[in-house]
Protein backbone atom coordinates (compact mmCIF):
# COMPACT_ATOMS: atom_id res chain seq x y z
CA UNK A 1 0.00 0.00 0.00
CA UNK A 2 2.99 2.19 0.92
CA UNK A 3 5.18 1.69 -1.86
CA UNK A 4 3.98 3.88 -4.50
CA UNK A 5 4.47 6.52 -1.87
CA UNK A 6 7.48 5.32 -0.96
CA UNK A 7 8.89 5.49 -4.36
CA UNK A 8 7.48 8.75 -5.75
CA UNK A 9 10.65 11.46 -4.12
CA UNK A 10 12.94 9.83 -6.48
CA UNK A 11 10.75 9.27 -9.27
CA UNK A 12 9.60 12.85 -9.02
CA UNK A 13 13.29 14.19 -8.25
CA UNK A 14 14.57 12.17 -11.39
CA UNK A 15 11.39 13.63 -13.54
CA UNK A 16 12.72 16.73 -12.90
CA UNK A 17 16.30 16.61 -12.75
CA UNK A 18 17.69 15.25 -15.63
CA UNK A 19 20.79 14.07 -13.61
CA UNK A 20 20.73 11.30 -10.56
CA UNK A 21 20.81 12.03 -7.46
CA UNK A 22 23.16 10.02 -5.37
CA UNK A 23 22.02 10.39 -1.88
CA UNK A 24 18.40 10.20 -0.85
CA UNK A 25 16.69 12.82 0.92
CA UNK A 26 17.28 12.18 4.47
CA UNK A 27 14.72 14.09 6.13
CA UNK A 28 11.72 12.76 3.95
CA UNK A 29 12.92 9.18 4.28
CA UNK A 30 12.47 9.63 8.35
CA UNK A 31 8.72 10.96 8.02
CA UNK A 32 8.14 8.14 6.03
CA UNK A 33 9.67 5.12 7.89
CA UNK A 34 7.25 6.35 10.37
CA UNK A 35 4.29 5.93 8.25
CA UNK A 36 5.96 2.57 6.64
CA UNK A 37 5.71 0.93 9.79
CA UNK A 38 2.54 -1.66 10.00
CA UNK A 39 -0.16 -0.20 12.24
CA UNK A 40 -0.87 -2.71 14.94
CA UNK A 41 -3.80 -5.74 13.49
CA UNK A 42 -7.33 -4.59 13.87
CA UNK A 43 -8.89 -6.04 16.98
CA UNK A 44 -11.05 -8.98 16.00
CA UNK A 45 -14.49 -9.08 17.21
CA UNK A 46 -16.37 -12.22 17.47
CA UNK A 47 -19.79 -12.68 16.06
CA UNK A 48 -20.95 -13.79 19.81
CA UNK A 49 -20.06 -10.58 21.22
CA UNK A 50 -22.39 -8.67 19.07
CA UNK A 51 -26.06 -7.73 18.52
CA UNK A 52 -26.53 -6.30 15.08
CA UNK A 53 -29.69 -5.12 14.40
CA UNK A 54 -30.94 -3.56 10.81
CA UNK A 55 -32.62 -0.46 11.43
CA UNK A 56 -35.56 -0.39 9.42
CA UNK A 57 -38.25 2.50 11.38
CA UNK A 58 -41.58 2.36 12.13
CA UNK A 59 -44.48 1.79 10.06
CA UNK A 60 -45.71 -1.27 7.82
CA UNK A 61 -42.64 -3.15 6.36
CA UNK A 62 -42.21 -5.93 3.45
CA UNK A 63 -43.38 -5.12 -0.13
CA UNK A 64 -45.90 -2.72 1.30
CA UNK A 65 -43.80 0.30 1.27
CA UNK A 66 -40.47 1.25 -0.35
CA UNK A 67 -37.79 1.48 1.76
CA UNK A 68 -34.10 2.91 0.88
CA UNK A 69 -32.93 2.77 4.66
CA UNK A 70 -30.08 0.16 5.25
CA UNK A 71 -28.36 1.37 8.31
CA UNK A 72 -26.83 -1.52 10.30
CA UNK A 73 -26.59 -0.95 13.90
CA UNK A 74 -23.65 -3.06 15.98
CA UNK A 75 -23.36 -3.19 19.74
CA UNK A 76 -20.61 -4.91 21.42
CA UNK A 77 -22.22 -6.57 24.15
CA UNK A 78 -18.88 -6.68 26.77
CA UNK A 79 -18.07 -2.97 26.39
CA UNK A 80 -21.74 -1.64 25.40
CA UNK A 81 -20.27 0.39 22.49
CA UNK A 82 -22.52 1.56 20.16
CA UNK A 83 -21.76 1.89 16.15
CA UNK A 84 -24.17 2.65 13.38
CA UNK A 85 -23.71 2.90 10.02
CA UNK A 86 -25.44 4.21 6.60
CA UNK A 87 -22.60 5.55 4.15
CA UNK A 88 -23.59 3.01 1.23
CA UNK A 89 -27.27 1.72 0.17
CA UNK A 90 -26.11 -1.82 0.79
CA UNK A 91 -26.60 -3.54 3.67
CA UNK A 92 -23.68 -5.95 3.73
CA UNK A 93 -21.44 -3.51 2.49
CA UNK A 94 -22.62 -0.97 5.80
CA UNK A 95 -22.48 -4.31 8.32
CA UNK A 96 -18.61 -4.51 6.80
CA UNK A 97 -17.74 -0.65 7.67
CA UNK A 98 -19.58 -1.18 10.77
CA UNK A 99 -17.67 -3.72 12.16
CA UNK A 100 -14.31 -2.06 10.89
CA UNK A 101 -15.78 1.20 13.01
CA UNK A 102 -16.29 -0.82 16.43
CA UNK A 103 -13.48 -2.80 16.23
CA UNK A 104 -11.67 0.74 15.83
CA UNK A 105 -13.81 1.73 19.18
CA UNK A 106 -13.65 -0.87 20.91
CA UNK A 107 -9.76 -1.00 20.53
CA UNK A 108 -9.35 2.20 21.75
CA UNK A 109 -11.32 2.02 24.68
CA UNK A 110 -9.40 -0.83 25.79
CA UNK A 111 -5.78 -0.03 24.86
CA UNK A 112 -6.25 3.56 25.05
CA UNK A 113 -2.69 5.58 23.54
CA UNK A 114 -1.70 2.16 22.20
CA UNK A 115 -4.78 1.36 20.03
CA UNK A 116 -4.25 1.57 16.30
CA UNK A 117 -6.61 4.68 15.73
CA UNK A 118 -5.29 5.93 18.15
CA UNK A 119 -1.75 5.75 16.42
CA UNK A 120 -3.29 6.27 13.05
CA UNK A 121 -4.19 10.13 13.92
CA UNK A 122 -1.24 10.45 16.22
CA UNK A 123 0.64 9.83 12.72
CA UNK A 124 -1.65 12.07 10.81
CA UNK A 125 -0.77 14.68 13.52
CA UNK A 126 3.01 14.41 13.54
CA UNK A 127 2.73 14.56 9.71
CA UNK A 128 0.54 17.76 9.43
CA UNK A 129 3.22 19.47 12.47
CA UNK A 130 6.66 18.30 10.43
CA UNK A 131 4.71 19.73 7.48
CA UNK A 132 3.79 23.03 9.03
CA UNK A 133 7.32 23.32 10.56
CA UNK A 134 9.28 22.83 7.13
CA UNK A 135 6.48 25.54 5.36
CA UNK A 136 7.11 27.74 8.19
CA UNK A 137 11.65 27.20 8.28
CA UNK A 138 11.12 27.92 4.40
CA UNK A 139 9.13 30.96 4.47
CA UNK A 140 11.77 32.57 7.48
CA UNK A 141 14.62 31.38 5.22
CA UNK A 142 13.05 33.31 2.25
CA UNK A 143 11.97 36.34 4.71
CA UNK A 144 15.74 36.07 6.38
CA UNK A 145 16.88 40.04 7.02
CA UNK A 146 14.41 41.75 5.36
CA UNK A 147 10.69 41.39 7.14
CA UNK A 148 11.46 39.21 10.20
CA UNK A 149 8.32 37.18 11.30
CA UNK A 150 6.54 39.36 8.52
CA UNK A 151 6.25 35.95 6.46
CA UNK A 152 4.64 34.22 9.04
CA UNK A 153 2.26 36.46 9.61
CA UNK A 154 1.11 36.59 5.92
CA UNK A 155 -1.89 34.78 6.04
CA UNK A 156 -3.21 36.75 9.05
CA UNK A 157 -2.71 39.70 7.50
CA UNK A 158 -4.51 39.28 4.14
CA UNK A 159 -7.63 38.26 6.29
CA UNK A 160 -7.94 40.23 9.29
CA UNK A 161 -5.86 42.84 8.72
CA UNK A 162 -8.46 45.67 6.63
CA UNK A 163 -7.19 48.62 7.83
CA UNK A 164 -5.59 50.46 4.77
CA UNK A 165 -2.35 50.73 6.19
CA UNK A 166 -2.21 47.01 6.63
CA UNK A 167 -3.87 47.05 2.73
CA UNK A 168 -1.37 49.17 1.20
CA UNK A 169 1.79 46.94 3.36
CA UNK A 170 0.61 43.48 1.47
CA UNK A 171 0.00 44.90 -2.12
CA UNK A 172 3.31 46.56 -1.92
CA UNK A 173 4.95 43.65 -0.76
CA UNK A 174 3.59 41.33 -2.69
CA UNK A 175 5.71 41.62 -5.94
CA UNK A 176 8.90 41.79 -3.93
CA UNK A 177 7.67 38.83 -2.08
CA UNK A 178 7.70 36.46 -5.34
CA UNK A 179 10.74 35.85 -6.24
CA UNK A 180 11.97 35.65 -2.99
CA UNK A 181 9.32 32.55 -2.40
CA UNK A 182 10.43 31.23 -5.82
CA UNK A 183 14.07 31.44 -4.76
CA UNK A 184 13.09 29.67 -1.73
CA UNK A 185 11.75 26.80 -3.61
CA UNK A 186 14.31 26.31 -5.80
CA UNK A 187 16.50 26.13 -3.16
CA UNK A 188 14.73 23.57 -1.32
CA UNK A 189 14.77 21.41 -4.46
CA UNK A 190 18.36 21.63 -4.91
CA UNK A 191 19.05 20.86 -1.24
CA UNK A 192 17.18 17.87 -0.84
CA UNK B 1 -50.30 11.00 5.55
CA UNK B 2 -49.38 13.33 8.29
CA UNK B 3 -48.23 16.89 7.05
CA UNK B 4 -44.50 18.03 6.93
CA UNK B 5 -43.53 20.64 9.36
CA UNK B 6 -42.89 24.12 7.67
CA UNK B 7 -40.14 24.10 9.85
CA UNK B 8 -38.74 20.67 8.82
CA UNK B 9 -39.03 22.34 5.16
CA UNK B 10 -37.14 25.06 5.83
CA UNK B 11 -34.43 23.42 7.52
CA UNK B 12 -34.28 20.91 4.84
CA UNK B 13 -34.20 23.74 2.58
CA UNK B 14 -31.22 25.61 4.53
CA UNK B 15 -29.07 22.43 4.38
CA UNK B 16 -29.59 21.93 0.63
CA UNK B 17 -32.02 23.30 -1.99
CA UNK B 18 -33.05 19.91 -3.19
CA UNK B 19 -34.14 18.21 -0.07
CA UNK B 20 -37.52 19.74 0.07
CA UNK B 21 -38.02 17.78 -3.05
CA UNK B 22 -36.94 14.48 -1.54
CA UNK B 23 -38.56 15.30 1.61
CA UNK B 24 -41.99 14.73 0.23
CA UNK B 25 -41.12 10.70 -0.44
CA UNK B 26 -38.90 10.59 2.52
CA UNK B 27 -41.05 12.21 5.02
CA UNK B 28 -37.78 12.48 7.78
CA UNK B 29 -34.66 14.67 6.59
CA UNK B 30 -32.27 11.88 7.57
CA UNK B 31 -33.17 9.64 5.10
CA UNK B 32 -33.95 12.52 2.43
CA UNK B 33 -30.22 13.55 3.12
CA UNK B 34 -28.82 10.00 2.46
CA UNK B 35 -30.59 9.67 -0.43
CA UNK B 36 -29.57 13.11 -1.64
CA UNK B 37 -26.05 11.71 -1.37
CA UNK B 38 -26.68 9.08 -3.31
CA UNK B 39 -28.37 10.89 -6.04
CA UNK B 40 -25.30 13.22 -6.12
CA UNK B 41 -23.29 10.41 -5.92
CA UNK B 42 -24.60 8.91 -9.26
CA UNK B 43 -25.02 12.27 -11.06
CA UNK B 44 -21.01 13.70 -10.67
CA UNK B 45 -20.52 9.60 -11.59
CA UNK B 46 -22.53 9.94 -14.92
CA UNK B 47 -21.47 13.67 -15.97
CA UNK B 48 -17.57 12.31 -14.93
CA UNK B 49 -17.32 16.00 -13.04
CA UNK B 50 -18.75 17.55 -10.23
CA UNK B 51 -18.57 21.10 -11.77
CA UNK B 52 -20.42 20.85 -14.56
CA UNK B 53 -23.66 22.11 -15.21
CA UNK B 54 -24.86 18.65 -16.23
CA UNK B 55 -24.48 16.96 -13.06
CA UNK B 56 -26.55 19.87 -11.65
CA UNK B 57 -29.43 19.76 -13.98
CA UNK B 58 -28.92 15.54 -13.73
CA UNK B 59 -29.56 15.88 -9.88
CA UNK B 60 -32.23 18.11 -10.14
CA UNK B 61 -34.07 15.97 -12.87
CA UNK B 62 -33.12 12.96 -10.48
CA UNK B 63 -34.77 14.79 -7.72
CA UNK B 64 -38.13 15.76 -9.17
CA UNK B 65 -38.81 12.05 -10.34
CA UNK B 66 -37.90 11.48 -6.48
CA UNK B 67 -40.64 14.11 -5.36
CA UNK B 68 -43.29 12.19 -7.80
CA UNK B 69 -42.88 9.39 -5.81
CA UNK B 70 -40.60 7.38 -8.52
CA UNK B 71 -38.56 4.58 -6.16
CA UNK B 72 -34.91 5.44 -5.45
CA UNK B 73 -33.64 2.16 -7.42
CA UNK B 74 -35.59 2.97 -10.23
CA UNK B 75 -34.31 6.49 -10.54
CA UNK B 76 -30.16 4.98 -9.78
CA UNK B 77 -31.57 1.48 -12.25
CA UNK B 78 -29.57 -0.63 -9.44
CA UNK B 79 -29.70 -1.74 -6.55
CA UNK B 80 -27.58 -3.94 -4.17
CA UNK B 81 -28.22 -7.14 -2.97
CA UNK B 82 -26.29 -8.92 -0.87
CA UNK B 83 -22.43 -9.01 -2.71
CA UNK B 84 -24.48 -8.68 -5.88
CA UNK B 85 -25.64 -6.03 -7.92
CA UNK B 86 -29.10 -5.91 -9.56
CA UNK B 87 -29.99 -3.85 -12.39
CA UNK B 88 -33.95 -2.49 -11.77
CA UNK B 89 -36.44 -1.64 -13.95
CA UNK B 90 -39.70 0.04 -13.78
CA UNK B 91 -42.69 -3.10 -13.91
CA UNK B 92 -40.46 -5.32 -11.94
CA UNK B 93 -40.49 -5.32 -8.19
CA UNK B 94 -36.99 -4.09 -6.54
CA UNK B 95 -35.63 -6.14 -3.75
CA UNK B 96 -35.38 -5.61 -0.57
CA UNK B 97 -32.94 -5.91 2.16
CA UNK B 98 -35.29 -8.38 3.81
CA UNK B 99 -35.49 -10.92 1.18
CA UNK B 100 -31.63 -10.93 1.40
CA UNK B 101 -31.57 -11.94 4.73
CA UNK B 102 -34.41 -14.79 3.82
CA UNK B 103 -32.49 -15.88 1.37
CA UNK B 104 -29.36 -15.91 2.94
CA UNK B 105 -30.81 -17.92 5.96
CA UNK B 106 -32.21 -20.25 3.35
CA UNK B 107 -29.13 -21.19 1.73
CA UNK B 108 -27.60 -21.95 5.21
CA UNK B 109 -30.50 -24.23 5.67
CA UNK B 110 -29.68 -25.92 2.16
CA UNK B 111 -26.25 -26.46 2.71
CA UNK B 112 -27.17 -27.83 6.34
CA UNK B 113 -30.06 -29.94 5.47
CA UNK B 114 -29.88 -31.25 1.65
CA UNK B 115 -26.07 -30.77 1.43
CA UNK B 116 -25.35 -31.96 4.63
CA UNK B 117 -22.32 -29.86 4.68
CA UNK B 118 -20.35 -30.71 7.60
CA UNK B 119 -21.61 -34.01 8.36
CA UNK B 120 -19.13 -36.76 8.03
CA UNK B 121 -21.16 -39.66 6.46
CA UNK B 122 -21.37 -38.10 2.89
CA UNK B 123 -18.32 -35.63 1.78
CA UNK B 124 -19.59 -35.03 -1.63
CA UNK B 125 -23.59 -35.49 -2.68
CA UNK B 126 -23.90 -36.90 -5.70
CA UNK B 127 -27.20 -35.64 -7.12
CA UNK B 128 -27.05 -31.94 -8.67
CA UNK B 129 -29.06 -29.68 -6.36
CA UNK B 130 -31.92 -28.50 -8.36
CA UNK B 131 -33.81 -25.14 -7.01
CA UNK B 132 -36.53 -23.58 -8.67
CA UNK B 133 -37.81 -20.11 -7.79
CA UNK B 134 -41.15 -19.14 -8.36
CA UNK B 135 -42.30 -15.20 -9.07
CA UNK B 136 -38.57 -14.85 -9.45
CA UNK B 137 -38.73 -10.99 -10.80
CA UNK B 138 -35.33 -9.55 -11.44
CA UNK B 139 -33.82 -12.44 -10.35
CA UNK B 140 -32.24 -11.44 -6.56
CA UNK B 141 -32.99 -14.92 -5.21
CA UNK B 142 -31.62 -16.87 -7.53
CA UNK B 143 -28.16 -15.15 -7.95
CA UNK B 144 -28.10 -14.64 -4.83
CA UNK B 145 -29.08 -18.34 -3.61
CA UNK B 146 -26.24 -19.17 -7.19
CA UNK B 147 -23.23 -16.76 -5.47
CA UNK B 148 -23.76 -18.41 -1.82
CA UNK B 149 -23.78 -22.19 -2.72
CA UNK B 150 -21.48 -22.62 -5.81
CA UNK B 151 -18.72 -22.57 -3.82
CA UNK B 152 -19.93 -25.71 -2.01
CA UNK B 153 -21.87 -27.57 -4.67
CA UNK B 154 -20.66 -29.08 -7.71
CA UNK B 155 -23.30 -29.60 -9.78
CA UNK B 156 -26.64 -27.21 -9.19
CA UNK B 157 -29.46 -25.83 -11.52
CA UNK B 158 -31.49 -23.41 -10.38
CA UNK B 159 -34.97 -22.52 -12.56
CA UNK B 160 -36.21 -19.03 -12.00
CA UNK B 161 -39.92 -18.66 -13.34
CA UNK B 162 -41.67 -15.79 -13.91
CA UNK B 163 -44.91 -14.43 -15.69
CA UNK B 164 -43.98 -11.34 -16.88
CA UNK B 165 -41.90 -10.87 -19.71
CA UNK B 166 -40.01 -7.98 -18.86
CA UNK B 167 -38.71 -9.45 -15.04
CA UNK B 168 -37.48 -12.34 -17.32
CA UNK B 169 -35.88 -10.22 -19.42
CA UNK B 170 -34.37 -8.20 -17.18
CA UNK B 171 -33.16 -11.39 -14.69
CA UNK B 172 -31.44 -12.50 -17.79
CA UNK B 173 -29.59 -9.20 -17.75
CA UNK B 174 -28.85 -9.33 -14.41
CA UNK B 175 -27.10 -12.47 -14.48
CA UNK B 176 -25.21 -10.96 -17.59
CA UNK B 177 -24.54 -8.17 -15.74
CA UNK B 178 -22.87 -9.71 -12.39
CA UNK B 179 -21.50 -12.49 -14.13
CA UNK B 180 -19.37 -9.54 -15.87
CA UNK B 181 -18.69 -7.68 -12.36
CA UNK B 182 -17.47 -11.00 -11.17
CA UNK B 183 -19.67 -11.11 -8.11
CA UNK B 184 -20.75 -14.36 -9.87
CA UNK B 185 -18.96 -17.27 -11.34
CA UNK B 186 -18.98 -18.28 -14.72
CA UNK B 187 -20.90 -21.22 -14.49
CA UNK B 188 -23.65 -19.58 -13.19
CA UNK B 189 -24.39 -18.75 -16.97
CA UNK B 190 -24.65 -22.49 -17.44
CA UNK B 191 -26.52 -23.21 -13.55
CA UNK B 192 -29.09 -20.80 -13.43
CA UNK B 193 -32.14 -20.11 -16.62
CA UNK B 194 -35.01 -18.15 -16.64
CA UNK B 195 -38.22 -18.80 -18.42
CA UNK B 196 -41.74 -17.40 -18.32
CA UNK B 197 -44.40 -19.21 -16.82
CA UNK B 198 -47.40 -18.52 -15.06
CA UNK B 199 -47.43 -19.78 -11.43
CA UNK B 200 -51.18 -19.43 -11.00
CA UNK B 201 -52.01 -21.94 -14.05
CA UNK B 202 -51.15 -25.58 -13.31
CA UNK B 203 -47.35 -25.36 -13.37
CA UNK B 204 -47.13 -28.93 -12.38
CA UNK B 205 -47.86 -30.10 -16.14
CA UNK B 206 -46.04 -27.39 -17.70
CA UNK B 207 -42.22 -27.81 -18.46
CA UNK B 208 -40.84 -26.19 -15.50
CA UNK B 209 -41.79 -29.41 -13.82
CA UNK B 210 -41.69 -31.90 -15.98
CA UNK B 211 -38.02 -31.24 -16.14
CA UNK B 212 -37.37 -30.86 -12.74
CA UNK B 213 -38.54 -34.47 -11.23
CA UNK B 214 -35.82 -34.75 -8.74
CA UNK B 215 -36.52 -30.72 -7.14
CA UNK B 216 -34.74 -30.20 -3.71
CA UNK B 217 -35.65 -26.65 -2.68
CA UNK B 218 -38.57 -24.44 -3.97
CA UNK B 219 -38.27 -21.02 -2.84
CA UNK B 220 -40.64 -18.38 -3.75
CA UNK B 221 -40.80 -14.27 -2.83
CA UNK B 222 -44.60 -13.97 -4.29
CA UNK B 223 -46.02 -10.20 -4.36
CA UNK B 224 -48.14 -11.10 -1.42
CA UNK B 225 -49.77 -7.75 -0.60
CA UNK B 226 -53.01 -8.99 1.03
CA UNK B 227 -56.67 -6.93 -0.19
CA UNK B 228 -56.78 -5.11 3.07
CA UNK B 229 -54.00 -4.01 3.46
CA UNK B 230 -54.41 -2.56 -0.10
CA UNK B 231 -56.91 -0.70 0.44
CA UNK B 232 -56.19 0.04 4.27
CA UNK B 233 -53.96 2.99 3.33
CA UNK B 234 -50.59 1.16 4.64
CA UNK B 235 -49.22 0.65 1.36
CA UNK B 236 -47.32 2.47 -0.42
CA UNK B 237 -48.73 4.08 -3.91
CA UNK B 238 -45.37 2.89 -6.00
CA UNK B 239 -46.23 -0.86 -4.96
CA UNK B 240 -49.96 -1.17 -5.62
CA UNK B 241 -50.46 -5.01 -7.13
CA UNK B 242 -53.14 -6.35 -4.86
CA UNK B 243 -52.09 -10.28 -4.39
CA UNK B 244 -52.59 -13.32 -1.72
CA UNK B 245 -53.22 -16.21 -4.01
CA UNK B 246 -50.30 -17.02 -4.93
CA UNK B 247 -49.35 -19.20 -1.80
CA UNK B 248 -52.29 -22.26 -2.61
CA UNK B 249 -50.58 -22.70 -6.14
CA UNK B 250 -46.85 -22.49 -5.06
CA UNK B 251 -47.74 -24.94 -1.74
CA UNK B 252 -49.51 -27.34 -3.75
CA UNK B 253 -47.11 -27.46 -6.59
CA UNK B 254 -43.90 -28.31 -4.33
CA UNK B 255 -46.20 -30.76 -2.40
CA UNK B 256 -46.70 -32.53 -6.10
CA UNK B 257 -43.38 -32.10 -6.93
CA UNK B 258 -42.20 -33.41 -3.41
CA UNK B 259 -39.34 -30.79 -2.30
CA UNK B 260 -37.52 -31.54 0.41
CA UNK B 261 -37.52 -27.93 1.33
CA UNK B 262 -39.32 -24.52 0.50
CA UNK B 263 -39.29 -21.50 1.94
CA UNK B 264 -41.68 -18.70 1.05
CA UNK B 265 -41.73 -14.70 2.04
CA UNK B 266 -44.92 -13.33 3.59
CA UNK B 267 -45.61 -9.54 3.86
CA UNK B 268 -46.34 -10.29 7.76
CA UNK B 269 -46.14 -12.52 10.80
CA UNK B 270 -50.42 -12.60 10.75
CA UNK B 271 -49.90 -13.74 6.75
CA UNK B 272 -47.15 -16.11 7.74
CA UNK B 273 -49.54 -18.23 10.19
CA UNK B 274 -52.19 -18.11 7.54
CA UNK B 275 -49.94 -19.61 5.26
CA UNK B 276 -48.10 -22.04 8.00
CA UNK B 277 -52.01 -23.38 8.25
CA UNK B 278 -52.69 -23.78 4.72
CA UNK B 279 -49.25 -25.82 4.37
CA UNK B 280 -50.73 -28.43 7.15
CA UNK B 281 -54.07 -28.35 5.18
CA UNK B 282 -52.51 -29.06 2.07
CA UNK B 283 -50.61 -31.35 3.65
CA UNK B 284 -53.09 -33.75 4.95
CA UNK B 285 -54.92 -33.24 1.58
CA UNK B 286 -51.90 -34.68 -0.51
CA UNK B 287 -51.89 -37.16 2.80
CA UNK B 288 -47.85 -36.25 2.79
CA UNK B 289 -47.69 -35.31 6.85
CA UNK B 290 -44.56 -37.58 7.60
CA UNK B 291 -41.52 -35.82 9.21
CA UNK B 292 -43.25 -32.49 8.03
CA UNK B 293 -42.34 -29.48 9.73
CA UNK B 294 -43.51 -26.03 9.19
CA UNK B 295 -42.21 -22.99 10.88
CA UNK B 296 -42.03 -19.39 10.67
CA UNK B 297 -38.83 -17.69 10.87
CA UNK B 298 -37.14 -15.60 12.42
CA UNK B 299 -38.63 -17.14 15.69
CA UNK B 300 -41.85 -14.90 17.48
CA UNK B 301 -39.38 -14.74 20.63
CA UNK B 302 -36.51 -13.55 18.61
CA UNK B 303 -36.00 -11.51 15.87
CA UNK B 304 -33.58 -10.48 13.59
CA UNK B 305 -32.12 -7.67 15.66
CA UNK B 306 -32.42 -9.81 19.23
CA UNK B 307 -35.94 -8.38 20.06
CA UNK B 308 -38.96 -9.79 19.76
CA UNK B 309 -40.15 -9.40 16.03
CA UNK B 310 -43.42 -7.20 15.36
CA UNK B 311 -46.34 -8.58 13.82
CA UNK B 312 -46.12 -5.71 10.82
CA UNK B 313 -42.58 -7.39 9.80
CA UNK B 314 -42.25 -9.54 7.08
CA UNK B 315 -41.20 -13.40 7.44
CA UNK B 316 -40.76 -16.40 6.10
CA UNK B 317 -42.56 -19.59 6.09
CA UNK B 318 -40.64 -22.70 6.08
CA UNK B 319 -41.43 -26.37 5.24
CA UNK B 320 -38.56 -28.81 5.87
CA UNK B 321 -39.30 -32.27 5.75
CA UNK B 322 -37.08 -34.95 7.31
CA UNK B 323 -36.31 -38.43 6.23
CA UNK B 324 -36.87 -37.69 2.38
CA UNK B 325 -34.07 -36.36 1.21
Amino acid sequence: MFRPLHLTPYLRSSLLNPRPIPTPRLFSLSALSLANKALPPRLKIEDADLTIAYLKGTGPGGQKINKTNSAVQLIHKPTGVVVKCQATRSRSQNEKYARQLLADKVEQLLHGDQSRAAIKLDRARKKKASKMKKSRRKYRDAEDGKEGSQAEEDDVDEVDDLSENGDRLTKEQSPRQSPDRQQGHASDGAQG
Amino acid sequence: MPRIPTRVILDAYRHDRLLPLLLRECRSINSAKNELRWLRERAVSIAHSKSTNRAATLLKSMCRARSRGVPLQYILSDQPFGELDILCKRGVLIPRADTETFTSHAASLISRDILKIGRPRDETPTAPLRIIDLCTGTGCISLLLHALLAPRVQQMSIVGVDISATAINLARRNLIHNVQRGSLSDRAMTDITFRPENVLQDVSRSSVAMESQQLNVVISNPPYISTESFTDGTTTRSVRIPEDIFYYHILSLSFNLKAGLVVLECGDRLQGRRVAALCNTLAQKYSRMDGLHVTVWPPANQGLDGSPPEDIEPCIVILHRTGSN
